[in-house]
């Protein structure tokens, strides 16, 4: 038995337990409203559990103080990103089971995944007839990943190296040199998950004060701090009408778009500069808000709105959804000037922050790829200038943009190869196109068929797979999760 | 400020020898179209050689050795200022058509990019039809021109790579006498293969003038034709087949067969890096997409699926954009992947555009290289071609010409789609001209031609036949302050 394979379980087992744990929550509002659902969460708990336990049991066999290495970080993260959804898909297979419209076991795991890696893409309809406790579940997946993913990113994958995220170091809290996995997720855990927290609560306050009932107040929160999108609703966002909550969502997918380690570290030094002179976060904010004017401009231009006032709303509300990858909607935004939504789902690969809760490209890449590229115009006219490229006052090191350029080759290479696979399932091309972007951007809905007025319930078993693949290439970077079908991982 | 007066007086002498090219539609013109256009051809004739004579004379005191900064400013005004010179008699012989689209058509054709903005080709002129497609010949003449002695000069887009192994006095930092020693060894190729194809052609079925102006466009890569039905006009299996085996050849980087000849062995092409992936590749497609045409009953008999699959593949992958059925009909993901054949498949030093297959093989053997180092961070792996190491700055610049390759393809896609078009006409009708392809999909499809879009889509069009011919960064690079500065 391969060793590295044997040594992560323990941890698995842990995880799981504790995953197990958060099925309390559900099942709690489940018991409190009488929603029907309630049969479904106890067994789901204990198979969960148990399983957990079973791995667990693993440590007799490599003894307790085992320390993990890098190896064992990667397929640690690709474990967990790949089995939890598969527990997470079990409350929704119970309660289905039960009902009129049994769920096929593809979609239930694609709606876990698409939960636990907050995109928020979905294969159900008829969302406002399900009990609030399953809602409640599947929105608070999303808020479970968003923690998951503060902690891959700002702890986990800078330690791998994994396309230029050594770029994100610089800005983690805890100990940058430790070598050590563990003490630098408990402590960067710490950290992230209370400032997390704490604009959690603020948004449920938010979206309370703005007249939310309380149970989709939370559900909504769960949904917009992690950017994932899920909603309670068929009509989204849209069921509410409520120009007060559309500003109150829009403030906060604008603050969960950047990077947490930030504000920590503001918090801690009792310097909120700090946030405002961090080229990421500029460029993040600069983006999203000045897409989301100049399409209410757009708009306005060409007649599809001709309110002022609500234009700038309802863009500001859905070009930020989109780009920022949450994936809420008030409006099926398909229909306006056809430049529009391709302008939507091009932001969404890279306007949120590493360090955030966002997926896709990132605009900390982004940077670094701008500045790049300018760097080689200029070299073209001056071979032999020195011009190294700076973040922040530091110059990056070569080997880090190398890995940058080279995350951008396999997002590029990913994107084209699962369009081409969908196609060959005879998929049309904006489909296909935008359903692989929208997932591998961990955004939601895409065009056509999959935009936001559908959803993934039409597509056929082997495209819903190749979305659910891609949602787990993009949240895991490509890298950490290609990596591990390299012959070389597995070598001694 | 930086002088533009040294590099006129090179272009002056270009445009000059570029105006004796008016005389091979001229001929044609004698002998098939009863001398009814020839007034037309003379007239261009002369208009080209005045001018270019003009501007020698005015700027003859500039002369000295052209720097790599003026090798930019040459190259682009080469490919700038010689399609409107050439669209000139387009505006006397065809019936309204416009500047928008005449600069259009010529750009197309020095490009050798094979996107026509013209319907009832069958019905022009013979001579309008010779002058597009010899269009074709000569700009596949200034690619390899421009790919295997200008560019890796100027140290753009990786093309250092070639820089060990082309013909003629490497180190040499002057431009003429490297130029013209590549000329001879290339161009004597180039011919040979021309005429080898024409009597192809001929012995194939098609008349000399069809043979001249296929012949021309296809060893350019370029995929003009005097039909509207493009090589289906003929409905010859023959016909196809020689096609098929020229666009595979001229596909090939032509410093191989110049080698191959030079040295009398044929192991520089068998052992070629680049070509074994062109092949490989080649070989896959035909088969993914024959295999589809039978199981979605396109075709009935295998031998006829592979061949169609064959002659599409080979015409889109190496950029040229013939079309004997329309592919576009044909289930979705064939179409979508001959475009996307057409944006790497073709070889650094052939006639086609696109990437080329040399970066794609480094690209990815890089992406290789990343993919170990994020296990063993310390390891070390350097990107080898052929046996030898390659330096740092080569891969960076490979990595800079992919950046800004994704980054136009968006960002003009993004403009067209703010024109109003739809999704799929506006990306592919960039593809299919960045890469040099020819025919998009949607309305700009093989069925239909260009010049169903309004003015200003076309020039952003001809913008980025432009743009790919030149690698992007030749021409990008103009648009920077430092570029300018002294």
């Amino acid at each position: 038995m391969f060793m590295p394979f044997l040594r992560v379980f323990p941890v698995l087992g842990a995880i799981a337990m504790v995953f197990a744990l958060t099925m309390l929550v559900p099942l709690g509002v489940s018991l409190w409203t009488h929603d029907g659902a309630g049969t479904a969460f106890p067994l789901a708990m204990l198979v969960t559990f148990m399983a957990g336990l079973l791995m667990r049991s693993a440590v007799w066999r490599v003894g307790p103080r085992l320390e993990l290495q890098t190896r064992d970080g990667i397929l640690l993260v690709g474990l967990v990103w790949t089995l939890l959804p598969l527990f997470a898909s079990l409350p929704l297979l119970a309660y289905f089971s039960g009902t009129a419209t049994p769920m096929s076991f593809t979609d239930a795991y694609f709606e876990a995944m698409s939960g636990l890696t907050t995109t928020g893409a979905t294969v159900l309809t008829g969302l406002d007839a399900l009990p609030g406790s399953i809602n409640l579940w599947r929105c608070f997946l999303q808020w479970l990943g968003g923690m998951g993913i503060l902690v891959l990113a700002v702890a986990i994958l800078p330690m791998l190296g994994v396309g230029g995220s050594q770029l994100f170091r610089a800005e983690s809290t805890g100990p940058m040199k430790e070598a050590k996995l563990t003490p630098r997720i408990t402590e960067t855990a710490k950290g992230l998950w209370s400032v997390y927290c704490l604009l959690s609560l603020a948004c449920v306050a938010g979206y309370w004060l703005a007249g939310m009932p309380a149970l989709d107040a939370w559900t909504h929160m769960f949904a917009t701090l992690s950017l994932g999108g899920l909603s309670s609703h068929d009509s989204s966002f849209g069921y509410f009408q409520s120009p007060a909550m559309e500003w109150v969502a829009i403030v906060f997918m604008l603050l969960a778009s950047c990077n947490f380690a930030l504000y920590f570290v503001a918090l801690t030094k009792r310097n909120p500069m700090r946030i405002w002179r961090d080229p990421e976060w500029r460029g993040s904010m600069a983006l999203l808000i000045g897409s989301g004017l100049f399409i209410a401009g757009l708009l306005l231009v060409k007649g599809t709105l001709t309110d002022p006032a609500e234009a700038v709303r309802t863009a500001l509300f859905n070009v930020v959804s989109i780009a920022s990858t949450t994936g809420f909607s008030t409006v099926d935004y398909t229909t306006w000037p056809v430049f529009a939504p391709l302008f939507m789902i091009l932001l969404s690969g890279i306007a949120t922050s590493a360090g955030s809760t966002g997926a896709g490209i990132k605009m900390a890449r982004m940077v670094i790829l701008f500045k790049q590229a300018k760097r080689e115009m200029s070299r073209i006219v001056h071979p032999r200038a020195v011009n190294p490229v700076t973040l922040g006052g530091h110059v990056v090191e070569s080997a880090t943009i190398f890995s940058v350029l080279g995350f951008m080759l396999v997002y590029g290479g990913v994107i084209i190869g699962l369009t081409l696979l969908l196609l060959l399932t005879d998929l049309p091309f904006d489909t296909a196109f935008s359903a692989v972007v929208a997932s591998v951007n961990n955004m939601g809905p895409g065009l056509n068929e999959v935009g936001p007025a559908g959803n993934f319930a039409g597509l056929s078993d082997v495209q819903t797979w190749v979305c659910t693949v891609a949602m787990l290439l993009g949240r895991l970077e490509m890298l950490s999760f290609l990596v591990l079908f390299t012959p070389g991982f597995w070598r001694k | 400020m930086y002088t533009l007066l040294p590099v006129l007086n090179v272009f002056s002498r270009i445009l000059f020898a570029f105006a004796f090219s008016f005389l091979v539609p001229l001929a044609w013109a004698w002998s098939e179209d009863h001398e009814q256009y020839r007034y037309v051809w003379e007239g261009a004739f002369a208009l080209a050689a005045l001018s270019g004579l003009a501007v020698w004379a005015t700027t003859r005191r500039y002369r000295r050795e052209l720097q790599a900064r003026d090798g930019f400013l040459l190259v682009n005004l080469v490919w700038i200022v010689l399609p409107a010179y050439a669209a000139v008699p387009l505006l006397f012989t065809v019936p309204d058509i416009g500047w928008t689209k005449a600069y259009f058509e010529s750009m197309s054709a020095l490009t050798a990019t094979g996107a026509t903005a013209l319907s009832g080709l069958d019905s022009l002129p013979v001579s309008v039809n010779v002058w597009r497609c010899f269009l074709q010949l000569m700009g596949g003449l200034g690619i390899m021109l421009l790919v295997v002695a200008v560019l890796p000069m100027l140290g753009l887009g990786g093309y250092q790579v070639y820089k060990a192994e082309t013909p003629g006095p490497m180190k040499d930092a002057k431009f003429t006498p490297r130029i013209a020693e590549t000329a001879r060894g290339l161009w004597g190729v180039y011919f040979g293969f021309s005429v080898a194809c024409m009597l192809a052609y001929r012995w194939a079925g098609m008349g000399w003038a069809d043979a001249f102006m296929h012949m021309c466009t296809t060893m350019g890569l370029g995929g003009f034709s005097s039909h509207d039905a493009s090589l289906g006009y003929f409905n010859s299996p023959m016909i196809e087949a020689v096609a098929t085996v020229f666009m595979a050849m001229a596909g090939i980087n032509f410093v191989r067969y110049f080698i191959v000849i030079r040295s009398r062995s044929l192991r520089p092409i068998v052992r070629d890096r680049e070509i074994h992936s062109y092949v490989t590749v080649l070989l896959v497609s035909i088969g993914l997409i024959a295999s589809l045409l039978v199981a979605h009953g396109v075709h009935d008999s295998a031998a006829e699926a592979l061949r169609t699959s064959a002659f599409h593949v080979l015409s889109l992958a190496t950029t040229t954009g013939y079309a004997s059925t329309d592919y576009a009909q044909w289930p979705v993901f064939a179409p979508v992947l001959l475009m996307f054949l057409g944006c790497f498949v073709s070889c650094a030093g052939s006639t086609g555009g696109g990437i080329k297959m040399v970066r794609m093989v480094l690209l990815i053997k890089q992406a290789r290289r990343e993919l170990v180092r994020s296990i063993h961070p310390r390891v070390v792996n350097p990107v080898t071609m052929g046996g030898t190491v390659l330096p740092l700055s080569v891969m960076n610049a490979t990595y800079g010409f992919m950046l800004i390759y994704g980054a136009v393809t968006m960002g003009l896609t993004m403009l067209l789609l703010f024109t109003g078009l739809d999704i799929v006409t506006a990306f592919s009708a960039v593809v299919a001209t960045v890469n040099n392809i020819g025919p998009g999909l949607g309305l700009v499809g093989p069925a239909s031609n260009f010049g169903v879009l309004g003015d200003f889509q076309i020039w952003v069009l001809s913008f980025a036949m432009l743009l790919g011919r030149l690698e992007l960064l030749t021409v990008l690079v103009l648009f920077t302050g430092s570029f300018w500065r002294k």
